[in-house]
């Protein structure tokens, strides 16, 4: 058994592994898609492996508590962070106000192989939003309002923005800067009955000079849609994007027709006719899911701790360089002289190397 | 020539704090590179109360600049490199006096620190104090956490690297007169290492911290981001060094010149970033 565990337990190989972990790291910069995962997962495994066998076999490390409990805990993490990336969950999703939270619009999804979260089973309503800019067009904070369940059949509100995720099931939303205008449209067919939606525009004012988008009713050519704005935003001083306190102005161009829209117009297309309900907004989120997080978090603060101990019982009495004599040579010139010959200098040095500085 | 900022009230503060940690140099210059090499001069440590005066006058000094600065523009000493570059003044300054006044017996190695702390003196002269917004992501209790054990870590790792400094300058005959009053290179090499293993605990920390603090933040606690990938190139070359020093023993030089290659890399970490990646952090703007 040690003969197997010895090799793998090779301090050399924990260098190698960190030479290869660096390598990796460097090659990870920026997260490139050219880059695969195994140039981190590789060293990772070598380097678990190589402290599972030292902690196995060496005695250095398992007879003294601390430095194992940081070993164990450096492991630990390790061990977490993969699990964490076999079932992590990451998404986007813009959600018009007084819309429930649905995973039907999610983009940008990474799901890992073992991901098995309750995503359907979240459930929330999203209210208005605002967000402070200071002079220059500087986003400040953001406050996005949110109703949950209460656990008592009804709701409560909470406000959530920035670093203040709505925790859900374990999932993470978080505000993002993508966030924007949405007109509520009414499709009124000749025949059939009517339908409500939106027309997300453009990121708000991320493309303030670029709200714009198209729909397609059933059966119909493509209509364009122009959103003209009157947020208060201006670059000269502070103001604050409140999608209540906007006023829209839609403007409708099908068929070379164009036709402005204020709320409660309607203008009739091919197929039909469509109603310009109100204008509302979108609030972009990030979700992240990671089972692991705390676990990460308790296991790497063990582990400082642990080193930290380690330290301390190793080293901590720093007096000793109180007491530590120095190089310097009393000479026949007087106490505190120096010989000015290189060799003297020397020679006091070689009488200090006989002094030896005891662990404590 | 650029023009005075009038309203950066802070100025004259900084001026006044890096005036400080000037004479401090000149007079540690002084009295170990002339003074002590001088043949026969006569061993004279009544130089050290003067520099520990200056530097924790400089120390304090550099905190009235930064609490002028921040009660102008309205943020702690988080953003530009301005501020950075201020606030690392401060927080180094602060460690080596504690080192200073505490190990009597290293003192000369501030040949070495101040030196050190000097390149960031002359670059913050060079840089105009623009304010800078405050981005929404950094009202957050664990980003003083984060920065305050970066502060650490760096300063720690300072000491570690003044200590391995004199034992390479040491190696050379000429100018081990100049630090013939400090104790043999196999003790500054264990101090030097002490100081770094302090270093990396508080590295470690320093990078758990920032962690949490950018799950919160931005919605992930690790991205390969310009700071996380060097800072972790860091530790890991720290890492390396401790346990080539404990496992191989390596030569003493040897094991100054990998202090002063992980300070390099510290030192890059905190200063270089900005160079190459516009948002040090991911989601700063």
């Amino acid at each position: 058994m040690s003969a197997l565990f010895r090799p793998l337990s090779s301090l050399r190989l924990t260098l190698v592994g960190m030479i290869l972990l660096a390598i990796g790291a460097a090659l990870s910069y920026g997260n490139p898609d050219s880059t695969p995962i195994w140039v981190l997962v590789v060293p990772m495994a070598l380097l678990a492996v190589n402290l599972l066998a030292a902690i196995i076999i060496n005695p250095r490390i398992h007879r003294r508590g601390s430095l194992l409990v940081f070993h164990l805990a450096l492991l630990g993490v390790v061990c977490l962070a993969a699990i964490g990336c076999l079932t992590r969950f990451e998404a986007h999703v813009e959600l018009l106000q007084d819309t429930a939270f649905s995973t039907d619009g999610l983009f940008d999804l990474h799901k890992g192989p073992w991901h098995s979260g309750d995503l359907e089973h979240v459930t929330f309503v999203q209210g208005p939003y605002t967000v402070d800019y200071a002079a220059g067009m500087v986003r400040g904070p953001t406050r996005s309002e949110v109703r949950v369940p209460d656990g008592r059949g009804g709701w409560e509100t909470r406000e959530i923005g920035d670093d203040k995720p709505l925790v859900l099931n374990g999932y993470r939303f978080y505000t993002s800067f993508n966030k924007g205008f949405a007109p509520i449209l009414t499709w009124i067919p000749e025949h059939g009955q009517p339908e409500t939606g939106s027309v997300h525009m453009p990121a708000y004012p991320l493309f303030e000079f670029k709200q714009d988008n198209s729909w397609t009713p059933p059966g119909g050519p493509e209509i364009k849609f122009w959103l003209r704005l009157a947020t208060g935003m201006t670059d000269k001083e502070a103001w604050v994007l409140d999608g209540r306190k906007t006023q829209g102005v839609l403007v409708v161009n099908t068929g070379g027709e164009r036709v402005e829209l204020k709320p409660g117009d309607t203008v009739k297309v091919a197929g039909g006719a469509l109603r310009y309900e109100r204008l509302s907004t979108w609030m972009g989120y990030k979700i992240f899911y990671d089972p692991t997080l705390h676990w990460l978090f308790v296991t790497a603060i063990i582990g400082v701790l642990g080193l930290f101990t380690h330290f301390w019982q190793k080293f901590g009495n720093w007096s000793v360089l109180d007491k530590v004599p120095s190089a310097s040579i009393p000479l026949p010139g007087g106490e505190g002289k120096v010989n000015p010959s290189p060799s003297g200098i020397r020679v006091g040095m070689r009488e200090i190397e006989h002094y030896s500085l005891r662990e404590q | 020539m650029n023009e005075i900022n009038t309203t950066a009230t802070e100025l004259p503060w900084l001026w006044a704090g890096l005036s400080a940690y000037a004479l401090a140099t000149v007079i540690v210059v002084r009295a170990v590179l002339i003074r002590g090499a001088a043949a026969g001069a006569a061993i004279n440590r009544s130089y050290e109360n003067q520099v520990f005066l200056l530097l924790v006058s400089g120390v304090v000094l550099l905190a009235a600049a930064l609490a002028e600065r921040w009660m102008r523009i309205g943020h702690g000493p988080f953003v530009n490199l301005f501020e950075l570059l201020m606030s690392q003044l401060f927080s180094l300054g602060v460690i080596f006096s504690i080192t200073y006044w505490r190990f009597p017996v290293i003192r000369p190695s501030a040949v070495v620190a101040l030196p050190l702390m000097w390149i960031l003196g002359i670059w913050i002269l060079l840089l105009q104090p623009v304010d800078a917004a405050f981005p929404p992501t950094y009202s957050n209790n664990w980003l003083w956490v984060h920065v305050g054990f970066g502060k650490i870590f760096l300063g720690l790792c300072m000491v570690g690297t003044a200590l391995a400094g004199t034992i390479l300058l040491r190696s050379n005959p000429r100018l081990a007169l100049w630090f013939r009053h400090m104790p043999a290179d196999t003790i500054l090499d264990h101090f030097a290492w002490r100081f770094m293993l302090l270093a990396f605990v508080f590295h470690s920390l320093m990078l758990v911290a920032g962690a949490v603090w950018a799950q919160d933040a931005w919605g992930r606690y690790w991205s390969w981001d310009a700071l996380e990938t060097s800072s972790f190139l860091t530790w890991l070359a720290l890492g390396g060094a401790i346990h080539a020093r404990l496992a191989y023993r390596i030569p003493i030089r040897a094991g100054a010149i990998f202090i002063c290659v992980v300070f390099v890399l510290a030192f890059l970490t905190y200063f270089g970033a900005p160079f190459y990646s516009q948002a040090a952090h991911k989601g700063v703007i």
